[in-house]
């Protein structure tokens, strides 16, 4: 008898997320937003562990006189200078610092709140789904700009008793009522995504399987149901950024923002008087700034999206 | 309100407080001016037009309930005083209005005998009989005066009176028993205020107060007729009946205000005499006519300043002030009007404000109180001629003292007096003193700002710029208005910046910021406390005008600049634009009750339009 030995090549099988990924990868501009994401990340870290370390990097000192008042982008200051001579360029990347710390705890805060609430509304539906519906249908009702300013005024100046944690009482000014009024009030979407889905997941195999081996409702949740629409998450985290960064613009330009350091809302606003004397760079650099990670955050949100989402993979 | 505001009231008087902060160095003001075309509305071309603009919006016309400066501008068109301002002397000079001449004041000036003008006459209104305007007595001020006593009108002009006139108090007092408005009896007896016939009022003071002769040229002081309080209302705010040479016609709240002629005005002229320079600039061509000089008065609101240039540039509107970000475009580095201005025929006038702006220092906060160099360090700080230039187009002068230029009895010397000029090097010596007194490094340091916009967060980078240069840190916390209110009244701020425009040409009412008696929640916001001032202010606030007072008073004034409650910043500078067919344009610094006294040429208002296509 010939035995013939027949050769089986064994094709090791990719991940959902190895997939996702691989072809995330192969999107250039996607990378390349990417790569501009990266870069206003990695300045507001630096910013922030020069200011942890005490480390005096010249570039950072936006408070510093660097020329005349209202001198044109030269050599000396690349994007011009403000009415008491600071550095555009250094107001700009400092401005960084403020709205993605603003859009990174906002989003933490509407995920917070949305994700779980969410979670539950979808999972045990009856008298819990009412009630949630209930909150979001009627927080969506109001208009969200005016929500967030009612937000901001009301937190702005209270103070946020945290002796429980061991943290005392923190005194909300600034940055914090920025991103405390902004996430405290955009958890709606996330929490309605998420409840739709998990509805749909519920009645899957996997969670009666769950459900079956006797697994708690809490334990379903969080270790079978949101790592499974935990893309949506991921997404819905990407594309909400630029709406905060946008939201905080917002309310630094009305006056409601972080005061004691610049931002981008704020150089708006201030740069608005400006404007009509013909002194438009730093209107222009804090705009531009803003531009660059709204696109780049749009672009690479839409790109994680189409990788992510089963219905929308494309081979 | 910018003008007339006094010690008493602590709301309205932090209000006026920030009425100089915020427009103070944007004077751009509601001027009566012409221009603004409102076709159809013009009756016929024999008819001349005064248009005005106002930039904020008229609360209420009610003259005893009013507490805005846009308010009382517009009311002064059509209500009348006992006193009022001459339109054309320097320095300021009050004479009689509806009162027959100035008062007779007892010895002791506690008793002044007013005579009114016989044959006034309120305008003609629905609220009279046959609606025919019944003739003015001296019954209708004390109606008035009561009115703003009475505790179920809620008048913000009780400071007026309060602990002033003899028996007003117990009237107050009175009213608080009575439990509904109607229940409040006006004909009860006020010892303080008699009339011993319709043309003399008799008012008795509980102790002298020379300053009432201003308070009696300030519109809530002005007449009331019972008639129209009674058939109007709530509703009287929006229906003024006075005595003044205007009459409301229309009132569109948020759009425009027309006034017309009071047919039943009396006879008043302009006047023949003012200062020697003013016969040639044109402001006496006028002289004897009688008044006003114009058939009507239109005023429309413009909120935003660009518009409101637009409609100057436009030949719309005759007067404007300067908009910060059109300074260039109308002033040229010499101070004087650019090409394009001049090509327009446009003339500039400027006036000194009586105003002072400051960053205040908190007597009672224990680092500053105690700490005299380092107060004098911040003042050494803070470049004046800088903070000018950056946000009042150097529309200011520098301030050194808390008296302004413009009052008699301004002290050009205080500069050397006080000891302050701008000098970073010697600020920082002063910083090692203090901090020797201190004991330790100084603490952070707190400014609070009355305002979040763009404006004042520039004012607190400036500071902050100021500050850091002598190593002082510094945080400066921007509150909206009812915040920053309560921060001053409950002694909570450490530094603050504000600023006082006169309510009257009298020292008294920049000293009295000063005086101990008044700490916050009263205007002294400094919680300034020294008793050889309080002796002095008590001394000289009750004293008649004299070279003895004037000099008390600049005495009382180096005395506080020498303790340091302040860095002041800067007295104003008002620089007014106006059209060249607008006459008798005067600059006044208490300007109520002025468009009677313009005058308009409307064939040049007309060939604007050619000017303006020829200039293309």
């Amino acid at each position: 008898m010939n035995k013939t030995k027949e050769k089986i090549t064994v094709t090791k099988g990719r991940s959902y997320w190895t997939d996702s990924m691989r072809q995330l990868r192969r999107r250039r501009l996607a990378m390349c937003s990417l790569a501009v994401i990266v870069l206003y990340l990695v300045i507001v870290l630096f910013i922030y562990v020069a200011q942890w370390t005490s480390f005096d990097v010249t570039f950072l000192d936006w408070g510093q006189k660097v020329g005349e008042g209202y001198e044109a982008p030269s050599k000396n200051a690349i994007f011009g200078t403000d009415f008491l001579g600071r550095s555009v360029f250094r107001k700009t990347l400092y401005g960084a610092k403020i709205s993605i710390t603003v859009a990174f705890w906002a989003s933490v805060i509407s995920l917070a709140i949305g994700v779980p609430l969410g979670a539950a509304a979808g999972y045990f539906r009856g008298f819990i789904d009412d009630i949630v519906v209930w909150l979001y249908t009627t927080l969506s009702s109001i208009p969200y700009i005016l929500l967030i300013l009612a937000f901001a005024l009301v937190l702005r100046g209270k103070t946020l008793n945290l002796e429980w944690l061991g943290l005392g009482r923190v005194e909300l000014s600034g940055i914090a009522t920025v991103y405390l009024a902004i996430g405290l009030t955009s958890w709606v979407g996330i929490c309605r995504l998420i409840r739709g889905e998990v509805m749909k997941h519920k009645e899957r195999d996997y969670i009666l399987a769950a459900q079956s081996y006797g697994c708690s409702s809490s334990r379903i949740i969080f270790r079978h149901l949101i790592p499974n629409v935990f893309h949506l998450i991921i997404i819905s985290f990407s594309l909400r950024f630029v709406g905060f960064i946008q939201a905080e613009v917002i309310l630094s330009f009305l006056g409601l923002g972080e005061k004691n350091s610049p931002s981008w809302g704020a150089m708006i606003d201030a740069a608005r008087l400006d404007l009509p004397k013909g002194y438009w760079w730093e209107m222009t650099a804090a705009t531009v700034a803003i531009f660059l990670i709204s696109l780049a955050l749009n672009i690479f949100g839409d790109a994680l999206r189409d990788s992510l989402d089963p219905k929308l993979k494309v081979q | 309100m910018s003008l007339m505001r006094y010690c008493r009231d602590k709301d309205i008087l932090t209000t006026r407080s920030a009425t100089a902060i915020l427009s103070g160095f944007i004077p751009f003001v509601l001027l009566i001016t012409s221009g603004c075309d409102l076709s159809g509305n013009q009756a016929d071309s024999n008819t001349t037009t005064i248009y005005g603009a106002y930039t904020a919006k008229v609360r209420g016309l009610d003259p005893g309930d009013i507490g805005d400066t846009t308010s009382t501008i517009v009311a002064s068109q059509m209500i009348e005083c006992l006193y009022q301002y001459h339109y054309l002397k320097r320095p300021y000079e009050l004479i009689p209005c509806l009162a027959e001449s100035m008062p007779s004041v007892s010895s002791d000036g506690l008793t002044y005998t007013i005579k009114i003008k016989k044959g006034v006459y309120f305008a003609d209104d629905a609220c009279f009989e046959n609606g025919k305007g019944r003739e003015l007595a001296t019954d209708d001020f004390v109606f008035a005066w009561k009115r703003i006593a009475d505790i179920k009108y809620l008048s913000k002009n009780w400071w007026i009176f309060d602990n002033r006139i003899v028996g007003l108090d117990e009237f107050r007092e009175y009213t608080k028993t009575c439990k509904k408005a109607a229940d409040v009896d006006y004909t009860r007896n006020i010892e303080g205020l008699q009339t011993p016939d319709k043309y003399t009022l008799v008012i008795k003071l509980k102790k002298p107060w020379p300053q009432i002769i201003y308070l009696l040229a300030h519109l809530p002081t002005a007449p009331m007729a019972k008639e129209a309080v009674e058939y109007y209302s709530k509703d009287i705010i929006n229906h003024p009946v006075g005595t003044g040479p205007y009459k409301l016609k229309r009132w569109y709240r948020g759009s425009f205000i027309e006034m017309v002629k009071n047919p039943s005005f009396r006879d008043k002229y302009y006047p023949a005499e003012g200062e020697a320079s003013d016969s040639e600039q044109g402001f006496l061509s006028d002289a004897g006519k009688k008044l006003p000089l114009n058939d009507r008065v239109i005023l429309v609101l413009v909120q935003e300043t660009p518009p409101l240039w637009f409609l100057f540039m436009q030949g719309k509107i005759d007067v404007s002030g300067i908009p910060k970000d059109n300074f260039a475009e109308a002033i040229d580095l010499s101070g004087g009007l650019t090409l394009a201005m001049k090509d327009r025929n446009i003339r500039l006038l400027t006036f000194r404000d009586p105003s002072t702006y400051w960053v205040g220092f908190n007597m009672e906060d224990e680092v500053l109180s105690k700490n005299l160099p380092l107060r004098k360090a911040i003042s050494c700080a803070v470049d004046r001629d800088k903070y000018i230039e950056l946000f009042t187009n150097n529309r200011s002068e520098p301030a050194y003292g808390i008296i302004p230029p413009l009052m008699k009895t301004y002290n050009p010397d205080i500069k050397k007096i006080s000891g302050i000029s701008y000098n970073p090097q010697k600020a920082i010596k002063l910083v090692k003193e203090a901090e020797k007194i201190h004991g330790s490094k100084l603490p952070k340091l707190t400014l609070s700002m009355p305002g979040t916009d763009a404006v004042l967060r520039q004012y607190g980078d400036f500071f902050k710029q100021c500050f850091s240069q002598v190593g002082l840190e510094i945080e400066i916390d921007y509150t909206d208005w009812p915040t920053f209110q309560n921060k001053i009244k409950t002694k909570s701020v450490q530094l603050f910046s504000l600023g006082w425009i006169g309510d009257y040409p009298d020292t008294e009412n920049f000293l009295q910021l000063f005086y101990s008696k008044n700490k916050s929640p009263g205007p002294n916001n400094f919680n300034y406390s020294n008793s050889e001032f309080d002796r002095l202010y008590e001394q000289v606030c009750v004293m008649a005008d004299s070279a003895e007072r004037d000099a008390l008073y600049r005495k009382a004034e180096e005395m506080m600049v020498k303790d340091c409650p302040a860095v002041f910043l800067g007295h104003g500078v008002a620089y007014i634009l106006v059209h060249d067919w607008l006459y008798n344009t005067k600059p006044h610094a208490f300007a109520y009750g002025l468009s009677q006294y313009r005058r308009v040429d409307t064939a040049k208002r007309a060939s604007y339009d050619k000017l303006l296509r020829k200039l293309k």
